[in-house]
């Protein structure tokens, strides 16, 4: 062994070592098994199911012993014999539990990721880190006792998780989670520790209390059906003259409780937080879930106000993540929300993560105007007063507004929506029209993209308005998608000099800590300059840092230049 | 190809092939006489004295004629629908186009395509011609041109995909 500083003894191992690596550069990887009790954790539901069924006729014999004739068979034997079948059965699950576990095994190389499970019917599973689409850590109740997690990998195939790793110990999942987005960032790491990889750090933006959680769950629709069905129930009642269709409200009582119970449950304790790994957002009562969604992985986002919020002034955020899929269900609801009661204020802050650069000087006043304005404020294009009668409450509310990074769709009266597309999300679009809108000169733009909660519609604007923006989107979207980030969103990029030769990619002037150290979150306070800036000079020339925290984006209201806000609220 | 309302323009569009028409209008014929005949099983029972009053005899009457009516009129429509189909090239995306009444153009940007697809029916292949379909990220992307001949459908294929690669983006 020499341990030498000469270089003779190491140079005719490299070159034999650098081809068995290139051969196989995953082979040092090691497999690994999920947390042995994760089949018990996973399985308890079919375990206290049998115990249910065999413990009760157990229990209730012990107490019915003396009264009950049990036939031929003396106490004892039987008892051993119904133990013994209980066991055998219980074992036999166990061990078929045992054996799906002991066959799924995990890999997360530099890469990809893979699993392999299955016991007759294998499977081999691989999927590329760089097209994570999000990534959950979830804690259901029984797992959180034993302090274990299941890791979820989502790619973009819309529908189950690519990756599950059911259940992990809570610190090895955040470890994975932190791995896995770091190399699916590109974050160069030491070749002599690939392990040491830290969780990015993280800065919480918005937390909600239970309070505002209850409360939006009892001004939800959940109550207005509620309340038509009390009067439904108690008007019968009293025409009927009978008390019996109180018994019919029981059914629908038990259906409000569960929309309670899940607002609740998923609302509970929600945080979100910036950080280089994306937003992440936490929540859950009983269960718990830790979402995070690298950047630019927002497909389309809407903002909801429901009759009842308008009260309180409350938002609900939800939005299009192509891993997520379009689960009705209230988990699958629960999980493309990216906010589920906020305020403007909380909103906006939102907004601003999701999309740091609005592409407009007014940020503020516009997405403000399309929350909850009307009419062609702020630069928004409406339906044209000759249509009114196709959408007569709609009719000034409907419209849609530009910048020079998102395209922004309002929508609703009572429910007053608005969707925001960032332009290089835009998979296609399509502009139709009627005899009707024919006959008034209107066109409804659609707009596809992946499966979720958000569908952008454009209604009934202007024909010639319409096609501009057909057009004119198709260019911008083309556009946006030539300079979008990459998907490896710290990736180093090859620096193209924005102007001049020479001059450094970076402003000049600022402390090298304040310049935002990752190329998507870049646009901060100073937002009105960073339009001036060509796209590729926004970047870092250095790779990303991913334990530095950035600024967290914002967006700023306009200085009140030329006379007042003219956007009436 | 005549220009409607909704064409923007300054665009040259592409037209299906007129074997097309001739594909919906077998498919048509054979469509309308099936329903015909299940139509006309209540007039036909009605008298031949099978059914005694169930059906009134007008509703009996008024069935196929109804039926008939509606197949009249999608055939007349036919031709006009089957003309309204086009595709226009363009260097970033494609655009499809269809609808006589219901009138729809979609723009499909070629670096948002996930894979084409190319469908061949029996009587379509009988007539040389194809479906081609275009996929993105999003299910709803509903862009398909129906009656390209064979060799033009190929063309496009690879020139969509070639075009897709090089101008591929991620999601």
């Amino acid at each position: 062994m020499t341990t030498a500083p000469g270089t003779g003894g190491e140079d005719p191992g490299l070159p034999l070592h650098g081809a068995v690596e290139a051969k196989d550069p995953d082979a040092g990887v090691p497999w690994q098994r999920v947390h042995f009790i994760s089949p018990l954790v996973r399985g308890w539901i079919a375990l206290v199911a049998i115990l249910y069924f065999v413990g009760r006729d157990w229990f209730e014999g012990l107490f019915d012993a003396g009264s009950r004739a049990r036939g031929p068979l003396p106490e004892g034997v039987g008892l051993l014999l119904a133990g013994g079948v209980v066991l055998g059965v219980v074992l036999l699950i166990a061990a078929g539990f045992f054996v799906a576990w002991y066959f799924t095994r995990y890999q997360v190389t530099a890469e990809h990721v893979r699993v392999h499970s299955g016991v007759i019917f294998r499977q081999q599973r691989q999927a590329r880190l760089d097209r994570v689409q999000a990534i959950d850590i979830v804690q259901p109740l029984l797992a959180r006792i034993f302090g274990l997690a299941e890791l979820k990998f989502e790619v973009a195939d819309a529908g189950e998780s690519a990756v599950r790793l059911a259940f992990l110990k809570l610190d090895d999942a955040t470890r994975l989670r932190a791995t896995i987005l770091a190399r699916a960032a590109g974050v160069e790491t030491d070749p002599e520790h690939p392990e040491d990889i830290v969780e990015a750090p993280e800065r919480e933006v918005v937390a909600l209390r239970p309070g505002r959680v209850i409360g939006a769950a009892v001004l939800s629709g959940a109550t207005v059906v509620l309340l038509v069905a009390a009067i439904a129930v108690f008007v019968l009642g009293v025409v009927l003259g009978t008390a019996i269709v109180a018994t019919s409200f029981i059914p629908i009582l038990i259906g409000v409780g569960g929309a309670y119970w899940s607002a609740l449950g998923t609302g509970y304790n929600f945080r979100a937080a910036t950080s280089p790994d994306g937003i992440r957002m936490r929540y859950g009562l009983l269960d718990t879930r830790a979402q995070t969604v690298p950047p630019g992985r927002v497909q389309a986002l809407s903002i909801v106000q429901s009759p009842l919020w308008r009260l309180k002034g409350w938002y609900r955020v939800s939005v299009n993540v192509a891993g997520y899929g379009a689960a009705a269900s209230s988990e699958g609801q629960a999980r493309a929300t990216l906010l589920p009661v906020g305020t403007r204020e909380e909103v906006l802050q939102i907004l601003a993560l999701v999309l740091p650069d609005p592409g407009t000087e007014r940020p503020v006043e516009l997405f403000s105007a399309g929350m909850t304005g009307r009419d062609g404020y702020e630069g928004f294009v409406t339906t044209p007063r000759r249509a009114r009668w196709l959408a007569p409450l709609a009719w000034r509310r409907n419209g849609f507004a530009v910048t020079s990074t998102a395209l922004l769709m309002r929508s609703g009266v009572l429910w007053r929506q608005l969707v925001v597309v960032p332009h290089e999300r835009t998979q296609s679009l399509s502009i139709e029209q009627g005899p009707l809108d024919r006959r008034f000169r209107v066109s409804t733009l659609q707009f596809q993209t992946t499966p979720g909660p958000v569908s952008p519609r454009v209604h009934q604007t202007d024909s010639d308005a319409a096609w501009d923006l057909f057009h004119g989107q198709a260019a911008r979207a083309a556009e946006a998608r030539r300079r979008s980030a990459p998907e490896q969103w710290m990736k180093p990029l090859v620096v193209r000099q924005p102007a001049a030769p020479g001059t450094a990619p970076m402003p000049a002037g600022l402390p090298a800590d304040a310049v935002p150290t990752t190329g998507t979150l870049s646009a901060t306070d100073t937002l009105p300059t960073t339009d001036a800036l060509p796209a590729t000079g926004e970047r870092p020339a250095q790779p990303g840092v991913r334990e530095i925290m950035p600024e967290v984006p914002s967006y700023v209201p306009a200085p009140p230049v030329g006379g007042p806000a003219d956007a009436p609220r | 190809m005549r220009s409607e309302p909704i064409d923007p323009s300054g665009l040259e569009w592409s037209r299906v092939s007129p074997k097309y028409l001739r594909v919906r209008l077998l498919g048509w014929l054979l469509g309308s006489l099936v329903w015909l005949v299940v139509a006309s099983v209540p007039l036909v029972l009605r008298l031949t004295g099978v059914w005694e009053s169930f059906p009134p005899e007008w509703v009996a009457w008024a069935l196929p004629a109804l039926v008939l009516v509606s197949a009249v009129w999608r055939g007349l429509l036919l031709p006009r629908q089957v003309a309204a189909i086009g595709y226009a090239e363009r260097d970033d995306d494609l655009l499809v186009r269809q609808g006589v009444f219901f009138q729809r153009t979609m723009v499909v940007p070629y670096g948002r395509m996930q894979y084409v697809d190319i469908a061949v029916g029996p009587l379509q292949r009988a007539f040389g011609i194809c479906t081609l379909k275009l996929h993105t990220a999003s299910p709803a992307t509903n862009a398909l041109i129906p009656g390209l001949p064979t060799e033009e459908g190929t063309r496009l294929r690879e020139q969509l995909s070639a075009r897709g690669e090089s101008r591929l983006a991620g999601l």
